[in-house]
């Protein structure tokens, strides 16, 4: 399967002063096409950071990222390949819906009206068409996330990374939103990791990873590498998990 | 609670409160520095108008009145330095014989002056022959007779045998207006003129001369008590005047009717409580507009955190605060604001004053100090107020959803709706068109009339243009980001590329805010368009007014009786630094029987040495009246005034009688041509100008009254000492430099130096804020949407396009609506404050250097805050940002 991120021992560590918080401890990984990833872990374990680091949103302290089935633009990946929702609001304030949803068409160079097309497109496929006249806030946080999920579908990329997508959403519109991640995933085809602290959200995915004090815990068997680092590798064929003795 | 907010502010927002004490403090301070220009004015018109009073009390000895005891009792009154006993007789002609021929004057004052005289009021004779000593002619009577030191006058007393005295100079009488006023005359018989010919006799000699004629017309002789008082005045013009004025009426009071007092010191005070309210105008009109704008700039640094303050309120309001606890809050933080922001205003307003007035406080008084401390810091705190608790106040009343969203479709303002913009410029127009014509007066000072009265209601005129005008930007400014997206895409395009229909949908959204920028920048760009072109063109017509006075850069003025010709004026341009040098032919002209100066120019050449205005004239502009009188020799320019006595028509002709070369009258036909309003040499009241080719002709007298040097507006004090190194001691050489101070204690007195100073660093200090400043913070507060547009994939090229757009769009469209609407204010200032130019400019000056320093270094700083943002955005890293916000 195509490889589309590779961590080779990314750590992260943020220094404020005299004080060092590591929020990822040395890790190496793979995420391939297909892949439906969820990374569990308690408030502050380094969920987060992990997927910032894989989406290029920030910067390894050690190791490196790399994006080998994606296209890059310099070091981070170019625009289009990676799909992005975050926790909170995540559209641009100032544009509609329908804008925002065509927004990371016309950064890539799309031009205007066709990136009006598929963001209409992509609208009608996450149900959303009703509200795309609307700006940001005037949106309730389900509506809101479905449209970062709209922005994601109509830019067709490689890779969905979405950060505590239903974590601040009751309990049926998580659930609803999540259906909608998903479906949406399938039909473009589109490997998916997502972090959550809800055993729920995690148990819709097929491999789970584990976090905790920023230590990453790779499914069956987590296995420290000889370099001291975590390894492991995640296979999507078959939407199962493998370690890295599995590969070996 | 309230210490912790305030410890969270200090450490969390210290760029929102050092925003609003910077915006507080150039309120205060500017409004202390002009405070200061107005009390530092206001203490130097009282000392300069006192100093150029000649003789401070004329006092009239009644009919059958000692002289010696008015004097003594002059004397005795508290104030009074010293005393003079001058007389006065009425002359029924004076006559000359010189050079064989015999010239005879109508009637004329003979005065009688004491001792000592000139050394006591040294203002009222200026020594033009002779050693100012003996009998002594007026330099008109001088020219009139034809007589200087040595020849012979008769002077004829009605009734009376002529008496001859011997000339021993001749001497100008700068202040004859004062010096011959009839002392007591009726309120509203107006000025009366000074005699056309004065003969003045030592006092024994007056004496032994008009004791005849004050035995058998003692009408005609009288005698005044002349006084100089002590000048230790209240600084303040207006009360320098009641002590004034009070004292010359006590004195009226103590003289019982053996004298009257003619208070020249109180009438020039009262003059001076005008150039007073002259300053306190310009206070008004041009210091106003700039502590508004520090107002709306600091309410514009405090708004552009408003999105944050409403989130933060939000949160406290959500854990159970209430709005009474939300007030006490922004109040604490209204409170520090206003004090820092008073503190700090008042300390930049002292070290402005040093550097600009060379003044550290407010005037002389303490109470002044204390009113103008008192007064700053109270706009202090209501800045603070406006700006940071009354939005505070709206907020906490809001919904904790509503408070936190920054962005939203909020309804179009009222004043929108209603028009307000358009109807404020309606009401600047109305008033436009009540300061029309000649009825208006800014200052109206009437004569004898203790109370002065300022027209106020015409400062609606530039307040409701500025306002109305920073409205109607705002109208457009919106109009153009909704109906008019499209054009802003276009405009974007060569910039955004594929993005600029995002940008232009992403300022459309935000245009409450980008207008705000906008307006802000027009506004701060107009007043200093409009301050810098009204202060430039009042330099220019206080030069106008010194050219007028001195009539070139220097001027070379001969003696009576000079026969000197134009072809002198060879000589004179080639003295080192002189440019052109242009005779001016100098002649007193009979119009019927009213005496007139007259000026004969060389029409193709006048040009060369003086600016002709053309709101010197009517009838037509300076270079075709100057070419009218190059081809018609015989065209004359007469005063308004001698049009209406004489019910002239262009084309008629007028007969003069001049003086030709023997001294004799002769009459000599002209054609009027047009009129002269205003003329370089020429006297505030009637004159006349003709071709002096012309005049030379028909009076065979080619003999030139001056000589108008120009130097290029430069080194006219040495140009004036290398010309009296030419000429000798006979002519007299003025040059403007010296011409400037002495009109400087006129009605354009209020020296705009400091203030022109003052204003035009606090101008450009505005627009830099309102361009760069606002711009950035603005930018800054959305740095989230920038953010997101990064995780989105926007590369620094594009996000630069993003952030280039809004910028681009606030300075273009606030600089050009800025230009517009400071030239329109310019045109309003200059028009409702008409009275504070003498005389009124025919153009407006336009201080090019300035407005292009100020435009450069606003675009720089807008230019700055746009590519400094721009970098801070591209090299922050995205999450951390979104992660913040």
């Amino acid at each position: 399967m195509t490889a589309l991120v590779s961590l080779e021992g990314i750590a992260r560590t943020y220094r404020s002063g005299a004080t060092a918080v590591v929020a990822v401890r040395p890790l190496t990984a793979t995420v391939t096409a297909g892949d439906r990833i969820a990374i569990t872990g308690p408030s502050g374990s380094g969920k987060s950071t992990l997927l910032h680091l894989m989406a290029g949103l920030e910067r390894p302290s050690a190791g490196g990222v790399a994006w080998p089935g994606l296209r890059t633009a310099g070091r981070v990946p170019g625009p289009g390949e990676v799909g992005l929702v975050f926790q909170g609001p995540s559209l641009l304030p100032p544009l509609t819906a329908a804008e925002n949803v065509a927004l990371p068409l016309v950064i890539a160079g799309v031009a205007l009206a066709a990136a009006r097309a598929r963001a209409e497109q992509a609208m009608v496929e996450v149900g959303v068409a009703d509200i795309a006249g609307q700006l940001p806030e005037e949106l309730s946080g389900g509506q809101a996330q479905r449209v970062a999920i709209a922005r994601v579908v109509a830019a067709r990329p490689r890779l969905v990374l979405a950060d505590e997508p239903t974590g601040q959403l009751d309990h049926a519109t998580g659930a609803h939103v999540l259906d909608v991640l998903l479906a949406a995933a399938d039909a473009i085809d589109a490997a998916v990791v997502l972090t959550t602290h809800d055993p729920a959200v995690a148990d819709r995915l097929t491999s789970r990873w584990t976090m905790r004090d920023g230590r990453c815990h790779l499914p069956d068997r987590p296995a420290e590498g000889r370099d001291g680092t975590d390894q492991g590798a995640v296979v999507g064929a078959g939407r199962t998990a493998a370690s890295k003795e599995d590969l070996a | 609670m309230t210490r912790l907010w305030w410890r969270g502010l200090l450490r969390r927002r210290r760029g929102r409160l050092a925003g609003a004490v910077i915006g507080t403090a150039t309120a205060v301070a500017l409004l202390a520095a002009l405070g200061m220009f107005l009390a530092t004015s206001k203490a130097s018109m009282t000392a300069r108008a006192a100093s150029g009073v000649g003789v401070d009390w004329q006092v009239q000895v009644a009919q059958g009145a000692d002289p010696a005891q008015v004097a003594a009792a002059v004397a005795a009154e508290p104030g009074t330095i010293a005393t003079q006993v001058v007389g006065f007789a009425a002359t029924t002609g004076l006559s000359a014989t010189t050079g064989g021929t015999t010239q005879t004057t109508g009637p004329g004052v003979v005065v009688g002056l004491p001792a000592g005289y000139a050394a006591t009021f040294p203002a009222e004779l200026r020594t033009l022959t002779g050693d100012g000593t003996g009998v002594l002619l007026a330099q008109q009577t001088a020219a009139n007779l034809h007589a200087g030191a040595g020849d012979t006058v008769s002077i004829g007393l009605a009734g009376q045998s002529p008496v001859d005295v011997t000339v021993a100079g001749v001497v100008d009488l700068p202040q004859a207006d004062s010096f011959f006023q009839t002392v007591g005359a009726p309120a509203g018989s107006g000025p009366t003129a000074p005699p056309d010919n004065v003969i003045l006799l030592p006092a024994d000699q007056f004496a032994a001369a008009t004791a005849g004629l004050a035995s058998t017309r003692p009408d005609l002789v009288t005698a005044q008590v002349h006084a100089a008082r002590s000048h230790a005045l209240p600084a303040d013009p207006a009360a320098a005047y009641v002590a004034a004025s009070g004292a010359a009426h006590h004195m009226d009071v103590t003289l019982a009717g053996a004298g009257q007092v003619g208070d020249n010191l109180g009438a020039t005070l009262d003059a001076a409580r005008s150039d007073a309210l002259y300053a306190q105008a310009l206070f008004l009109f041009l210091g106003t507009p700039g502590a508004v704008l520090a107002g709306l700039l600091t309410a514009t640094l405090t708004a552009t955190g408003a999105t944050r303050r409403r989130r933060d309120q939000a949160l406290l309001r959500s854990r159970g605060a209430s709005t009474r606890a939300l007030t006490r809050l922004a109040a604490v933080e209204a409170g520090a604001v206003a004090v820092g922001g008073g503190l700090v205003g008042l300390a930049l307003a002292a070290v402005v004053g040093r550097i600009a007035f060379g003044a550290w406080g407010f005037g002389a008084s303490a109470l002044t100090w204390l009113a103008w401390t008192a007064t700053a810091l109270g706009v202090g705190a209501l800045v603070a107020a406006l700006t940071v608790l009354v939005p505070a106040r709206r907020d906490a009343t809001r919904t904790v959803a509503a408070g936190r969203r920054s962005v939203g479709r909020e309804p179009r303002p009222w004043w929108l709706r209603w028009w307000l913009d358009l109807w404020l410029l309606a009401g600047a127009g109305v008033v436009l068109w009540l300061t029309r014509g000649d009825t208006y007066h800014l200052v109206l000072a009437p004569e004898g009339v203790s109370q002065l009265s300022v027209s106020y209601w015409v400062f609606a005129g530039p307040a409701l243009l500025w306002l109305g005008s920073g409205l109607l930007t705002w109208r457009l400014a919106d109009a153009l980001l909704t109906r008019g997206r499209p054009v802003v895409a276009a405009a974007a395009r060569p910039f955004a590329g594929p993005m600029a229909d995002t940008v232009a949908a992403s300022l459309s959204r935000q245009r409450r805010p980008v207008a705000r920028a906008v307006v802000l920048l027009a506004l701060a760009l107009s007043f200093a368009a409009s301050t810098a072109t009204f202060n430039a063109t009042y330099r220019q017509q206080a030069e106008v007014d010194a050219q007028l006075t001195n009539g070139g850069d220097v001027t070379v003025t001969e003696p009576p009786g000079s026969t000197v010709t134009a072809d002198a004026a060879a000589q004179l341009a080639a003295v080192p630094g002189v440019r052109a040098a242009e005779p001016l032919l100098h002649r007193y002209a009979y119009v019927g029987s009213d005496l007139q100066d007259l000026y004969g120019v060389q029409p193709g050449s006048i040009g060369t040495a003086v600016h002709l205005q053309d709101s010197w004239f009517q009838g037509g502009s300076a270079p075709q009246l100057m070419s009218d009188l190059a081809a018609s020799p015989d065209n004359i320019l007469v005063s308004a005034e001698t049009v209406k006595d004489f019910q002239l028509h262009p084309g008629d002709t007028l007969k003069l009688r001049l003086p030709d070369a023997n001294g004799s009258l002769v009459t000599v036909p002209f054609v009027y041509a047009g009129v002269a309003t205003e003329f370089p040499t020429a006297p505030k009241d009637s004159f006349l100008v003709a071709n002096a080719d012309y005049v030379a002709a028909q009076t065979h007298n080619p003999a030139v009254g001056a000589f108008l040097l120009d130097t290029g507006g430069v080194n006219q004090a040495q140009v004036a000492d290398a010309v009296r190194a030419t000429v000798g001691t006979g002519p007299q050489v003025t040059a403007v430099a010296s011409t400037r101070a002495v009109i400087g204690s006129s009605l354009t007195a209020v020296d705009l130096a400091g203030l022109t100073r003052v204003e035009l660093a606090f101008a450009v200090a505005l627009a830099v804020a309102a361009g760069g400043l606002v711009l950035a913070l603005a930018l800054a507060e959305r740095r989230r949407t920038f953010a997101l547009a990064s995780a989105q994939g926007a590369s620094p090229r594009q996000l630069r396009a993003m952030v280039g757009a809004e910028a681009g769009f606030v300075a273009v469209i606030g600089g050009l609506a800025g230009a517009v609407s400071g030239w329109a204010l310019s045109l309003m200032l200059v028009r409702v404050l008409t009275g504070v130019f003498d005389p009124p400019p025919d153009h407006l000056a336009v201080p090019w250097p300035y407005l292009a320093t100020t435009a450069g270094i606003t675009a720089a700083a807008i230019l700055a805050a746009t590519a400094g943002f721009a970098a801070w955005v591209a090299g922050r890293p995205v999450i951390s940002e979104i992660k913040e916000l």
